[in-house]
């Protein structure tokens, strides 16, 4: 029971930060980001890719990145295990590394498709992303393909009962940092260029902003945020397997949790992830209980697969605003405005 | 099959499934995200003829055709119609085909096995290429794959430009407003465009596995070259389908196999980062595609600046 609580607080926590930056992105800023999925494997690849690789230089270790990445793990926890200071240090690492590799990609992908309209957009993003999983997968020389690197224990100074706890610890606070930082993101005059940006940009043109920059800014800092969760799964994991960021999984479970939760509303996206990765987990668990009580002639993922398709569908056609609505800006002026109308009443 | 077969071979599939995409892109105004799922569904359909009845796959076709259409117009009935109904944006109706992406990848995931433990037989990975002959020293697959394209493309065409439907429904395609004004029955060429790209895909699909391996994520892998055919044509323009399939289709097997001549057969991996960059370059340089390029002017600006 408590192992069940721990890994849905821990999952709460992944999916959180990808579901706020998502949030940001579709959900003010009207980007269709069908790729989010990249920005997620660009937080494994700043670990299992880069992290490694300068790990590797430094303790000079020859040999591909597969078997170096094993080598340098048995070094490192050896390390943290004397000295903790090194773990924190390297978690740290990781994640400016993440956010970095992570802000230069947003940045990037949404460059040929930033003037595009919002079919073609999401296409593009689509097949961007696509296509990276693919190379990473195929291609072993980066983040180990399919056969996967393994990456330092960041935890290795805990003991391994409590390691699990400890790391979810971290995952919740990092959703809590993350859960902060959007909404004074979304709440400050940015906030509302981009609302302003998803209802009509040629309004924001307009007034003097330029649309596609504020794209770019967008998407990088979504996908700054989306590289954090990506950078945590694989030092939690301590494995970074490319065939783990599908689309299905980073990409269309971030889109159910922001729409079921209420697109535009930061505090409506967390209560959307919660109760997503509630069921998902108590699918995955009980998987095998399902099948056998359902008689299922097939594997219960598939089930899972249809389950939430239709959950999406349904989502849509009968509650197209979320669980929480978006909510009016509530600024300084229109407060006053506000407590005057109150005040007359 | 020689590099060349099987270049048209493929870019000939692309055109029956960028088609499709097309058609339900121009009367709907939505890409269609589970357009690879169409195809897969159309494979795993042959696959269960050829297991059960031991029907030959080239036989298994019209029934591809008739249940693919099928799957077409149930997906627009009861998916896109009732968002339609209640004036859902683009980018809902867009989420709305990836979660039918994900429907569909369900069911036939959960089917694959249903069927393996039916013919004692595993199904979640199959390719017919033992089940092809040859004619005149090439394999089959290259003129029934192009016989197919012909006949829908020549099929489509006549009825597009010779029958006062086609008329209605050109109309219709080219402003929906003034069509429906006219009094042309908008649904109908909805319905008759999502049963089109239905059976086309399906069509696709059966043939698909003569030329490389199905799981039941292939839908997945597929689409990316899907709408760089539609997207490098003209996602607007039925003509464009056909140029950016043959396009990306050509550039995905042929240019890969030629570079994989000279930096070694890595290469041959990175066939679909062939069709992205496609996609991307035609992005930067025409986003309205091909077809969408007022070729006149700028044959005209050229010529002013001399």
């Amino acid at each position: 029971m408590e192992e069940i609580i721990v890994t849905i607080a821990l999952w709460f926590g992944l999916y959180t930060i990808v579901s706020l930056s998502l949030n940001l992105e579709y959900g003010f800023a009207g980007i269709p980001n069908f790729g989010r999925a990249l920005a997620v494997l660009m937080g494994a690849v700043a670990v299992g890719g880069i992290a490694n690789r300068i790990l590797i230089s430094v303790f000079g270790i020859s040999g591909d990145i597969i078997t170096a990445s094993a080598q340098i793990r048995s070094l490192t926890n050896d390390l943290i295990v004397s000295n903790p200071a090194y773990g924190v240090g390297l978690l740290l690492l990781c994640l400016a590394l993440a956010v970095i590799l992570g802000a230069v990609t947003g940045a990037l992908f949404i460059l040929p498709s930033a003037k595009l309209s919002e079919d073609y957009l999401a296409i593009t993003l689509l097949a961007i992303s696509e296509v990276a999983f693919m190379v990473c997968n195929y291609n072993i020389a980066i983040i180990g393909g399919y056969y996967g690197v393994s990456t330092p224990d960041v935890l290795a100074f805990v003991p391994g009962e409590e390691r699990m706890v400890v790391f979810t610890a971290i995952t919740l606070f990092i959703a809590f940092l993350v859960f902060i930082f959007v909404r004074r993101l979304t709440n400050s005059p940015f906030g509302r260029l981009l609302r302003a940006m998803r209802e009509n940009e040629s309004v924001v043109e307009a007034t003097g902003k330029s649309v596609m920059l504020l794209r770019i800014k967008t998407a990088a800092i979504g996908s700054a945020i989306a590289s954090l969760a990506g950078a945590l799964y694989s030092l939690y994991s301590v494995n970074v397997i490319a065939t783990s960021f599908s689309r299905v999984e980073w990409t269309f479970y971030p889109f159910l949790m922001v729409l079921l939760g209420g697109a535009g509303n930061n505090r409506g996206v967390v209560v959307g992830t919660l109760t997503f990765v509630i069921v998902k987990i108590l699918l995955t668990i009980y998987k095998h209980e399902i099948r056998a009580i359902l008689h299922l002639p097939f594997e219960a993922v598939w089930l899972e697969y249809i389950l939430f398709g239709l959950l999406m569908y349904f989502v849509l056609l009968y509650r197209p605003e979320g669980l929480i609505k978006e909510r009016p800006i509530f600024t300084a002026p229109i407060k006053k405005v506000a407590a005057k109308i109150r005040g007359d009443a | 099959m020689s590099v060349i077969e099987g270049a048209i071979v493929y870019s000939n599939l692309l055109v029956l499934l960028s088609v499709g995409l097309t058609l339900t892109y121009i009367t709907t105004a939505v890409p269609n995200f589970a357009q690879g799922s169409f195809a897969v569904f159309g494979s795993y359909i042959s696959l269960t003829l050829l297991r059960l009845y031991k029907i030959h796959p080239y036989y298994s076709l019209p029934f591809s055709f008739i249940l693919g259409g099928l799957l077409g117009l149930a997906v627009y009935l009861l998916i896109l119609r009732p968002l339609i109904k209640r004036e859902a944006s683009v980018v809902i109706l867009m989420i709305s085909t990836l979660a039918l992406d994900l429907i569909l990848l369900g069911i036939i995931g959960s089917y694959s096995d249903s069927l393996a433990e039916i013919s004692h037989k595993s199904a979640s990975r199959f390719i017919f290429t033992p089940y092809d002959f040859d004619i005149a020293g090439m394999s089959a697959i290259l003129f029934v794959s192009t016989l197919v394209i012909s006949l829908s493309i020549f099929a489509l065409f006549l009825l597009l430009y010779k029958t006062k439907f086609g008329v209605a429904l050109r109309a219709s395609m080219e402003n929906p407003d003034l069509a429906e004004v006219m009094g042309v029955n908008v649904e109908y060429t909805r319905l008759f465009s999502w049963f089109l790209s239905g059976a086309l895909a399906a069509m696709a699909g059966t043939l698909l596995p003569f030329r490389q391996e199905i799981v039941p994520s292939t839908g997945a892998i597929i689409i990316v070259s899907i709408f760089a055919a539609s997207i490098v044509g003209g996602l607007a323009n039925i003509n464009g389908a056909l140029l950016g399939g043959y396009i990306v289709g050509f550039s995905e097997s042929f240019l890969t196999y030629n570079l994989s001549t000279i930096l070694g057969t890595g290469i041959l991996l990175y066939s679909k980062v062939i069709s992205l960059v496609v996609l991307i370059i035609v992005l930067i340089l025409a986003p309205r595609g091909i077809t969408g390029v007022n070729w006149r002017r700028v044959i005209w600006k050229k010529s002013s600046l001399q």
